[in-house]
């Protein structure tokens, strides 16, 4: 590829680009290339090595999503490279319709992701107090060394995780509910770790940022000592951009 | 940085809050890899070599090692009495998994590593539960002075 374009995201022509942004090419430059009505957020691409570092994926991230907290911006899953020439030819002039529809979709609205956890030492005494069998089978493993009882160790994990599992469905719906309140859509994922409650991304109108601030709050001072909430944003609409592949060229 | 922190009251401290920009490592990888529009499937493979990423990172894991660290997890509670609430497992792991990713370049594909061995219920997550089981003691021997 002679002449690479790294293309952060998509907004429309009429965008101001915030100040200070700073890409990942050598010349740090990032700016807009604009075709009809959208226009491509592009900087350069290092040419000495591949993308692909910590710092490659944090500026990506920290461009896009000053970009998003200004207006509206279609991220660009990373990492995301095109010719020069073809940022116009291959991107925007085949997928200008598309994108047109996509950002009238999302203006004015911003992501929101909110994970919250159990507070493990809460949560686990809550199932061994609840739980004859985890109980039992705790006193019973708790009496024998490490190495022993080490299938009746897996048992009790087991046990414990199904405990977490249950838990997780009625305490999710319930935070779900409220969510549901504030945000315009929203995008469960499926936790990672047994302990993990919720992982959710929240599709918010700028205009209720504040409030939907005021109900994670509700939700933190509510579940405080059992349920311990991040919230990241605002962000670029990750998750509701995501299953769209844009065709480049024929 | 855009970062929504303003609110009013100033209540609710208990909402770890984070705008972008300022996330860690592994909230990044998780937005970017994985979600956001595509282009060009070639041009991202042969210019980047780093596909193994896209790896879905979001594998549930229960093997025998979370089953073990749960057990485990369970049996130190009465080890070492009631009421302690404070921070725990979770944001040790977190910070394991952060600072194992320091590594500039070497650092994503380390974080990569790591989710596959999770996800193959390798020998990883034992290495991860090394850790965790310091802060007990450390809390007792506290106690103790």
């Amino acid at each position: 590829m002679s002449n690479p374009s790294y293309v952060y995201g998509v907004v429309a022509a009429d965008t101001v680009l915030p100040a200070g942004l700073r890409g990942l090419g050598p010349s740090g430059k990032v700016s807009l290339v604009r075709q009809g009505k959208v226009a491509a957020v592009v900087g350069d691409v290092p040419t000495d090595r591949p993308l692909g570092t910590r710092d490659d994926l944090i500026t990506h991230e920290s461009v896009v999503d000053a970009v998003a907290g200004a207006t509206t911006i279609l991220p660009m899953r990373f990492p995301a490279v095109v010719e020069q020439e073809g940022v116009v030819e291959e991107l925007l002039n085949p997928n200008e319709e598309f994108f047109l529809q996509v950002l009238a979709d999302l203006e004015g609205r911003v992501q929101f992701t909110l994970k919250g956890r159990y507070e493990q030492e809460t949560v686990l005494r809550e199932v061994i107090e609840e739980d004859q069998e985890i109980r039992a089978l705790q006193e019973q493993v708790s009496a024998l060394p490490e190495d022993a009882a080490y299938y009746d160790r897996v048992k009790l994990g087991e046990l414990v995780v199904a405990a977490l599992e249950q838990r997780r469905e009625v305490d999710a719906t319930e935070l779900y509910e409220q969510l549901e309140t504030v945000a315009v859509a929203v995008a469960p994922h499926q936790p990672v770790q047994p302990e993990d409650v919720i992982d959710a991304a929240l599709l918010v109108d700028r205009a209720e940022v504040e409030a939907f601030g005021q109900v994670v709050d509700r939700l933190g001072e509510a579940w405080s000592g059992r349920i311990r909430f991040r919230l990241l944003g605002p962000l670029a609409p990750y998750d509701f951009v995501s299953s769209e592949t844009v065709e480049t060229g024929t | 940085m855009t970062v929504a922190t303003q609110r009013p009251g100033g209540g609710g401290g208990q909402v770890e809050r984070s705008g972008g920009g300022s996330s860690g490592l592994a909230d990044v990888i998780e937005l970017i890899l994985d979600k956001g529009l595509v282009i060009d499937v070639f041009v991202r493979v042969s210019l980047v070599g780093i596909e193994l990423l896209t790896i879905d990172a979001r594998i549930v894991v229960a093997s025998v090692d979370t089953f073990l660290r749960f057990a485990e997890a369970t049996n130190r509670l009465d080890l070492y009495g009631k009421g302690k609430g404070g921070a725990g497992l979770p944001d040790l792991v977190q910070g394991i998994t952060e600072s194992g990713s320091k590594g500039k370049s070497s650092g994503v594909l380390e974080g990569a590593v790591e989710k596959v061995g999770e996800a193959l219920g390798g020998r990883r997550e034992e290495e991860r539960d090394e850790a965790p089981r310091r802060r007990p003691r450390q809390r007792a021997r506290q106690e103790e002075e």
